[in-house]
């Protein structure tokens, strides 16, 4: 008698995923396999210019370890900014939280599922140039979490995409440019979402792995602070 | 000409009073200022030619401004669609053509203004401190030769590749895409960098200044498009810029036209 009771609202929560799958549309699927193969079409560049094999491992691990945080993070802030109908959301009974964390788990496990593919195929094919399998998720998945979650932050934030989307694209291309700076000091170099392609993987590596994932949580958590009060997300056009 | 003013103005007006736009380049500039280490603009010794100080400046802003410029034009026309007024402007008698002129203009004009005071401020800032009134002239110089014509490249390309490929990805393809053509040297991969086409002035920086900037010229990909950097090759960069960046526009109103032509 129970378990008929729980089936149906177990089975109600399996259709809300797959409608949140279709409602994001192709980006999900767009966000990392643009990111993975444009490492791929990099890769192939280097290596027809006449690059080492090691340079052009390091060219495909850019695609999950570099690229990857962009689109995931741009990915991220479009599907907060745009919600045609967020006020008809407010009132509904689940949270607003509950709803952006299933949009964006979406978003996260397509990423992840393409990702883990990719690294599989790189791993079998004898190009995987970071650590070994069992450390092989923390080349993409903290920088990809910290840009996604400070790209939703700052939507949330600012409520506004263009400002969102902008810090993003300073923030990674401030990354790129200034990577000599992080590895000069001592403090920042934790926070180099780069690494593994700038570095490789040396003694620092772990801890800086560390650093990203603690520092893109608190994010998350103060995200999940600042969905308690749902409203001020309303723009002027929907107010 | 009245009807591409009017839809110039109304552009201008419109995207002027976006407050994201001020903000960005705001933040920008401010970030920008304060991070710009031994190197910058405001350490340059006291003698250093006018020229090279504006320069200077343009080419620190040119490193991440046009990225919140392309941001904000980038959902300009998809925004028309996403209001629902696009049947409306389509009403207007107003051809296509025109109609994504005015809105270019305007567009390039609203965003071009808070990068130009941006540029005013920190001309205004060097006059004072070097005690050389004529910086200002120089700003005024520098914004047109070096930065106006990158600027004007994105519009074009921000306005209507959107369309195509929508806005997010959009704005991924065009961060990744200023990082390739305006930074990555092309020892390591072939890349625009350093080229005629580099929205970020290298060759009228090199020019004005006298200095070597930004890998002006520097041997590559596409050899034909690195000559010397001299008055010539700037002339030709700017040329380039400009034109390069009307032709999304021209392809897009060719395609207005003739959807225009089927549907009437």
């Amino acid at each position: 008698m129970k378990s008929e009771l729980i089936r149906p609202i177990q089975n109600r929560r399996l259709p809300l995923w797959r409608y949140e799958a279709r409602r994001a549309g192709w980006t999900l699927l767009a966000a990392p396999l643009t990111a993975l193969l444009v490492g791929v079409a990099l890769a192939l560049l280097a290596a027809n210019g006449g690059s080492s094999r090691d340079q052009v491992g390091r060219m495909l691990l850019a695609g999950p370890e570099v690229l990857l945080p962009l689109t995931t993070g741009m990915a991220a802030v479009s599907m907060v900014a745009r919600d045609g109908c967020r006020e008809l959301q407010l009132s509904l009974p689940t949270r607003y939280a509950v709803t952006l964390g299933r949009r964006l788990g979406t978003l996260a496990l397509a990423g992840a599922v393409c990702t883990l593919l990719f690294s599989a195929i790189l791993g079998l094919t004898g190009l995987w140039a970071g650590p070994g399998p069992l450390a092989s998720t923390l080349v993409w998945l903290p920088p990809t979490l910290w840009l996604a979650a400070l790209a939703v932050l700052v939507g949330i934030l600012g409520r506004s995409l263009v400002v969102a989307t902008t810090v993003v694209a300073v923030v990674w291309l401030g990354e790129l440019l200034f990577a000599a700076w992080f590895a000069a000091e001592g403090w920042a170099r934790p926070f180099f979402l780069f690494t593994t392609v700038r570095f490789g993987v040396d003694g620092d590596w772990w801890t800086n792995r560390l650093a990203l994932t603690a520092s893109g949580l608190l994010i998350v958590v103060v995200v999940a602070l600042l969905l308690r009060r749902p409203h001020q997300l309303l723009t002027e056009e929907e107010v | 000409m009245s009807e591409l003013l009017a839809v110039s103005r109304y552009e201008f007006r419109m995207q002027a009073r976006k407050r994201s736009l001020w903000l960005v380049t705001l933040l920008l500039g401010c970030l920008l200022i304060a991070i710009q280490g031994d190197q910058g603009p405001r350490h340059l010794p006291a003698d250093t030619p006018p020229a090279e100080v504006m320069t200077t400046w343009a080419i620190l802003l040119g490193i991440v401004v046009p990225l919140g410029f392309g941001m904000v034009l980038a959902d300009r026309l998809i925004r028309d669609r996403r209001l629902g007024t696009t049947a409306l402007l389509e009403s207007l008698p107003v051809g296509p053509g025109r109609f994504l002129a005015g809105k270019y203009l305007g567009g390039l004009a609203a965003s071009a203004l808070p990068v130009f005071l941006l540029m005013l401020v920190a001309g205004g800032y060097e006059s004072l401190h070097r005690g050389d009134p004529l910086l200002l002239g120089w700003t005024v110089l520098v914004f047109a030769v070096v930065m106006l014509p990158g600027l004007a490249f994105v519009a074009g390309f921000a306005l209507v590749c959107p369309l195509v490929v929508s806005a997010p990805l959009f704005r991924v393809l065009f961060v990744g895409y200023w990082f390739w053509g305006n930074f990555l040297g092309a020892e390591i991969l072939p890349s625009l960098t350093g080229t005629l086409l580099t929205p970020v002035g290298a060759y009228p920086a090199s020019w004005l200044s006298g200095q070597w900037q930004m890998y002006a010229g520097d041997p590559g990909w596409l050899s034909f498009l690195r000559p010397e950097p001299d008055g010539l090759a700037a002339l030709s960069s700017v040329l380039l810029l400009v034109l390069t960046g009307l032709l999304p526009l021209l392809v897009a109103g060719l395609v207005f036209n003739r959807r225009r032509r089927t549907t009437v």
